[in-house]
């Protein structure tokens, strides 16, 4: 399974846990539209931390990183590497 | 013609809601619904217009009375001073966002929202415990009057500035206390930053028009909210508007009320050794909690209107509290604002940095860093008379109720994520009804230690919560 499915999955799996089925496309804003809360956002958090290694105390938190797929796509494309 | 109709609407609305400005605020949203292309640059615009007129926000009560008690007068220098030390606050921001951008690996680059509430922290604790007079007293008091209620929409801005695409700083200045804000005597940054601002804002004549009606629903919903405040008040306290004060005095005619008296005159006359019956405790503080759910969303959402009406798609501050099925959910929905700004620099933070191996410890830590120790910080930075008035140490020392108050909410919001959230539609009625009793029966009892000033004690608050019980008198 390639990365970008693998997260579309987790971020579906997200959305239905707090009972929202919608579909969204790869740019859709799912963080700062509220339909991902922050106890969502923290669990998105462990898993690109424990799946891709990716040290957000290192690199500097910013949620925008995590907004929507493709955001998360680039942070994993940029890698652990610290940026500010 | 739409956009017309739309300002109208919207002046109207506000003044049905007894806005005061409301002309003016209908005015800067019919100018940005005209040229959305210079939004941005306009609300910069409007937002010093309303520091330079309307900045209520400012403690100017407390700057005058430091330079009476200083024998320094109350003149015209006072306003040139305040006029300098601002634009000395501005400058000093301006510098830090450099520090930021050129040089992010310093403390103050890594770091620039801690660098900034600690700073803030350490001149008030100085203007708290050293005995300055004169001059360097009112410069060292204005200059916390006047930088104290920005705190955090630097702290947004500094957020946006460690970003890659920041706004340049000409145009972070409308989202320091923008005129939204400042209309309505929020402290919170309801609306966040630019970084929100961007994500928001509609870019397309339709998504402007779908957003200001969105303004105007809102508006209509908290007009009858308020009519239900107003009966709410009549009804539980005899509380009359100006109105249905007049209509009563001029027809000697007597509004039936419950006579519930509120939770604050509970409290003195139980301080005062006497205490009201009983069932007339319990009704205070049940009708303070009601009270609150119906205030609250009156001003945060009046201010999401004017966001809307100025063409972003912000979510409401309040939105349907009651719903909550636990204790966190509760909190996430009852001032949205406010609970961001303490994940945002509190809970984030500590969650990124500490007991990564311990999730469950993780989570506990991050919580207790925003519900506890952020919501702490945010209050102590706000009420900055306290520390004039009373020294650091015993502004500190009184800070002792909403201390508690702030670390059994944190602890209570860090089991409930313990214990993981449940989706709404998977809860038979009946649970979820017998789940919302249970979050609405533990804040109407939390908001007992809800007090901020510094006139009562710990231990007085802690016997009127047990008076309530039978075993408590």
């Amino acid at each position: 399974m390639n990365d970008r499915l693998a997260i579309r999955e987790f971020l579906q799996k997200l959305l239905r846990q707090t009972g929202d089925r919608r579909s969204f496309a790869d740019s859709d804003s799912l963080v700062m539209s509220g339909r991902l809360d922050s106890v969502d956002t923290l669990d998105l958090v462990v898993f690109l931390e424990e799946k891709y290694g990716i040290d957000f105390a290192e690199r500097g938190f910013d949620k925008n990183d995590l907004d929507s797929l493709d955001n998360i796509m680039a942070l994993i494309e940029a890698g652990s590497g610290a940026s500010v | 013609m739409g956009k017309v109709a739309a300002s109208v609407a919207f002046a109207f609305l506000l003044m049905l809601n007894r806005v005061a400005f409301y002309l003016e605020l209908a005015a800067i949203v019919a100018v940005l619904s005209f040229f959305p292309k210079y939004r941005r640059p306009l609300i910069s615009a409007a937002t010093l217009y309303w520091l330079a007129l309307h900045a209520t926000w400012i403690r100017q009560d407390l700057i005058r009375r430091v330079a009476l008690n200083e024998g320094v007068g109350d003149g015209w220098w006072l306003v040139l001073g305040a006029a300098v030390v601002m634009c000395a606050v501005f400058g000093g921001l301006g510098v830090l966002f450099q520090i930021v951008r050129t040089r992010p690996s310093h403390f103050v680059g890594r770091r620039p929202v801690l660098f900034l509430v600690g700073s803030f922290l350490t001149l008030l604790a100085a203007a708290g415990t050293l005995s300055l007079h004169g001059l360097a007293q009112v410069a060292i008091w204005m200059l916390l009057a006047l930088a104290g209620p920005y705190l955090w929409f630097f702290a947004y801005a500094l957020g946006d500035c460690a970003s890659k695409a920041p706004d340049p700083y000409w145009l972070q200045f409308g989202t320091f206390f923008p005129f939204w804000v400042g209309s309505f005597n929020s402290s919170t940054p309801i609306g966040k930053g630019a970084a929100y601002l961007r994500k928001v804002e509609a870019h397309t004549p339709k998504d402007l028009a779908m957003v200001q009606l969105k303004a105007l629903k809102l508006l209509i919903w908290l007009f009858m909210l308020q009519g239900a405040l107003l009966v709410f008040r009549a009804v539980v306290y005899g509380d009359l508007s100006t109105a249905g004060r007049e209509f009563s005095q001029a027809h000697s005619f007597r509004f039936p009320n419950l006579g519930v008296p509120t939770l604050a005159a509970a409290f003195d006359q139980s301080a005062a050794g006497l205490p009201p019956p009983r069932h007339m405790l319990w009704a205070a503080v049940v009708a303070h909690f009601f009270d609150a759910i119906l205030a609250v969303p009156l001003m945060g959402n009046m201010v999401v209107a004017c966001i809307r009406m100025s063409g972003f798609n912000v979510l409401r501050n309040t939105y349907k509290p009651l719903y909550s099925t636990t204790i966190a959910e509760f909190w996430n929905r009852y001032y949205f604002y406010f609970k961001e700004l303490l994940v945002e620099f509190f809970f984030f933070p500590t969650y990124v940095r500490y007991f990564k191996r311990h999730r469950r410890l993780r989570l506990a830590a991050a919580t207790f860093a925003a519900a506890t120790l952020g919501n702490l910080v945010y209050h102590f930075c706000r009420d900055i008379n306290w520390v004039y008035e009373l020294g650091f140490w015993r502004a500190l020392a009184g800070f002792q109720v909403y201390a508690f108050y702030a670390v059994v909410l944190g602890a209570a919001i860090a089991l409930s994520q313990l214990r993981g959230k449940r989706a709404p539609a998977s809860l038979p009625f009946y649970r979820r009804v017998i789940a919302s009793a249970g979050v609405i029966g533990f804040y109407c009892l939390l908001e007992i230690f809800d007090y901020e000033g510094r006139s009562h004690s710990l231990r007085a608050h802690l016997a009127f919560f047990g008076s309530l019980f039978p075993l408590g008198r």
